[in-house]
């Protein structure tokens, strides 16, 4: 048995900027991660986008709090920032909830900068009735980790656990005991529950009450753009559209779209999905595997993707595939409505301590400070 | 093993109150663009259907395989065939999309990939028509249309058609809207051909009272806007009632000296005719304006061209 100040079940960006905070702190902290090596999922397998409220134009709150946030962490990590390129949203003519005009006055009521641009510069005539020069910058999530994992070496409190397979948790008394499936049992007074998909599975072996969510299995493809698209990254809204831009520092384009990007989706408490039986690994909805790792990966959707974006943006505008990621992606569903994006922080006991986090964006990770 | 097509092909479908012809329609759609093509979507356009049409597409979809995407948009109520496929058109993707104006197939499933290659030989519109007598007031709609259009292209009833991406593009430059498809592909410039097909007779078109009322209103609107049967029937007749007021007032002189009519008459229908005459003066100008309203309304480019030849330097 091993006693800890803090247990944090995740070793994505929440966990680990939990983990240095409380560390530098001096506290004993133990950080559990299913997978060999940390941010391997979530914090990796996403757009990379720096948020500063753009892309939630029903959503001001949501966009707010993001742009509350977006210098602070660019000053904080400015080692992994790509700022070398020219952010265009821009809104479709057809099926979008926001047309130019309303996305002009969002970026204002919302404090954001935004230049109006002609939409023709980029998009194919008729396409786009609204472009703009906005300011978005993307992360890279390996620089971030080796960043993070140099800080955690530094600090001699802090542990991670890689390949972490939890059994149960209990509360005896004023700590939780986490058992593992080895037998191992760590003890806090103080769980961090930072499993983005995998929350209600933690959530569950504690007996707590679950998130409402929808899971989705999501592809990322990683592109080469061709000279002129290197420069540029787009985000065609707000509807069924798509985004092309720099996948942090690695050279490589992210290719994501509404409609393709989601391959399965699940309403249950917990992520179940048909591929799950197959790929022999132990992946089940109480223990979800990586889908990156898995054998049983989707057939990529990049033909798909492709031809929505060949049809908005000009032909000078030229990528190619390169690779595909995927991972599942937990969905709020109070916000199907308003698309918008909370941080959601749910304190379930006190003394002993049980948080849960739940956030789809890197830039609101300071929200945690409040509860560490 | 055959090789599949690389294109990338969307098929818009128009769904109305079919929930019983919309399974196998579907079923044969999806098993001819899984068999020839490597990945390709389906629309399909709920246009207020009152039936369980949308659960049957979402039963037949459960069985495609993962090459073929199939979406549904559900019009909020009935819009009419026009608009609903212009909402269907704007949503593909596709290098070409197939437009299915029809649920009730009287074709054989091979004829869409007839259509296909047909297109694949450089034509940007290519259409499926069947080969049997049209209904008269199709024809009769067709013919007046292609008297008074400068458009020189002969329309059939059709049963489905396939577009380029760039007829798609050319349609959206335009116009603003497209209240008839059909017209402004026609229009368009590009080059189009028709393949006919012997129709295999399980057709039958199955329209509900409201499909036969919007295609009424459809007919009427389309040949005043893109026809000139509208103007020119105006002008001929402001013309001839010009010719009949300038009539009454040489009439009426002529009476006046001639057979001493009732005191006041001459005076009274001199004036009417003057009035009349002016007002019908007035009227053509103010048709014309109006015409030239609509275009200016209407059409966001000038003129169309097929394409640019370069002969020499």
């Amino acid at each position: 048995m091993e006693q800890y100040d803090k247990i944090i079940i995740g070793a994505g960006l929440y966990g680990l900027y939990s983990a240095c905070v409380c560390g530098q702190r001096r506290e004993k902290v133990l950080v559990l991660e299913c997978d060999p090596t940390p941010f391997r999922r979530a914090t990796y397998i996403n757009q990379a986008r720096v948020h500063q409220g753009y892309h939630y134009p029903r959503s001001i709150s949501t966009a707010m709090k993001s742009a509350g946030y977006f210098e602070r962490f660019n000053r904080d990590y400015d080692f992994c920032i790509n700022r070398e390129f020219d952010k265009i949203y821009a809104t479709s003519a057809r099926y979008s909830w926001s047309d130019g005009e309303q996305f002009r006055r969002f970026c204002k009521a919302a404090g954001i900068p935004c230049e109006e641009l002609h939409p023709e510069r980029f998009f194919k005539p008729g396409m786009c009735d609204g472009a703009f020069l906005t300011r978005e910058y993307t992360y890279d999530a390996m620089l971030l980790k080796d960043y993070f994992l140099e800080k955690i070496n530094a600090l001699k409190d802090v542990k991670i656990l890689y390949g972490a397979a939890i059994r149960s948790i209990e509360a005896r008394n004023d700590v939780y005991a986490i058992c593992m499936e080895d037998g191992k049992e760590y003890r806090a007074g103080f769980i961090l529950n930072a499993a983005y998909a995998g929350i209600n599975q933690i959530l569950d072996l504690a007996g707590f009450e679950k998130f409402r969510i929808k899971y989705e299995l999501c592809e990322i493809i990683l592109c080469d753009a061709g000279e002129k698209l290197k420069q540029y990254g787009f985000t065609v809204m707000d509807g069924p559209f798509f985004s092309i831009m720099p996948f942090g520092k690695t050279g490589l384009h992210s290719l994501t779209s509404v409609t393709f990007t989601p391959h399965m989706t699940c309403y249950q408490e917990t992520p179940a999905f048909p591929c799950q039986g197959k790929g022999g690994g132990a992946c089940s909805a109480f223990r979800l595997g990586n889908c990156n790792d898995c054998s049983e990966r989707p057939e990529t959707a990049f033909p798909y993707m492709a031809n929505l974006a060949v049809k908005y943006l000009r032909d000078e505008f030229t990528f190619a595939y390169r690779r595909s990621l995927f991972s599942v992606k937990p969905i709020l569903m109070s916000s199907e409505i308003d698309d918008s994006r909370p941080t959601v922080i749910r304190t379930y006991s006190k003394d002993p301590t049980f948080i849960a986090v739940l956030s789809g964006k890197i830039n609101t990770v300071y929200d945690l400070d409040e509860v560490l | 093993m055959e090789n599949k097509e690389k294109n990338f092909v969307s098929a818009v479908i128009y769904v109305h109150n079919a929930e019983h012809r919309i399974a196998s329609f579907l079923g044969m759609v999806i098993a001819v663009l899984e068999g020839h093509f490597e990945h390709s979507e389906i629309i399909c356009v709920n246009d207020g259907s009152e039936d369980d049409s949308v659960g049957v597409i979402k039963r037949e979809a459960g069985r495609a395989d993962a090459s073929v995407s199939i979406s549904v948009v559900n019009m909020s109520g009935f819009h009419g065939l026009e608009s609903a496929m212009n909402a269907g058109m704007d949503l593909a993707i596709g290098d070409f999309v197939f437009e299915f104006d029809r649920t009730a197939p009287d074709f054989d499933p091979e004829e869409i990939m007839r259509v296909y290659d047909r297109a694949l030989q450089g034509y940007d519109i290519v259409n499926a028509a069947p080969d049997k007598k049209e209904k008269f007031t199709s024809r009769l709609f067709y013919r007046v249309f292609d008297l008074f259009s400068d458009v020189s292209c002969k329309m059939h009833t059709e049963s489905f058609r396939i577009l380029s991406r760039r007829m798609i593009n050319r349609t959206a430059s335009m116009n603003r809207t497209v209240p008839y498809r059909k017209a402004v592909y026609a229009s368009a410039g590009l080059k189009a051909d028709t393949v006919m097909y012997s129709p295999t007779g399980r057709g039958g078109e199955g329209l509900d009272r409201r499909e036969r009322g919007y295609r009424s209103m459809l007919a009427v609107d389309s040949l005043i806007l893109f026809t000139q049967l509208g103007y020119r029937f105006a002008v001929a007749m402001t013309m001839l009632m010009m010719l009949v007021s300038v009539f009454m007032i040489v009439y009426s002189v002529v009476i006046f000296a001639a057979a001493h009519p009732v005191e006041g008459w001459t005076t009274t229908i001199l004036f009417l005719s003057v009035a009349f005459l002016g007002m019908f003066g007035i009227l053509t100008v103010i048709i014309k304006y109006l015409q030239l309203l609509v275009n200016l309304v209407f059409r966001r480019m000038p003129y169309s061209f097929e394409s640019v030849e370069k002969l020499t330097k």
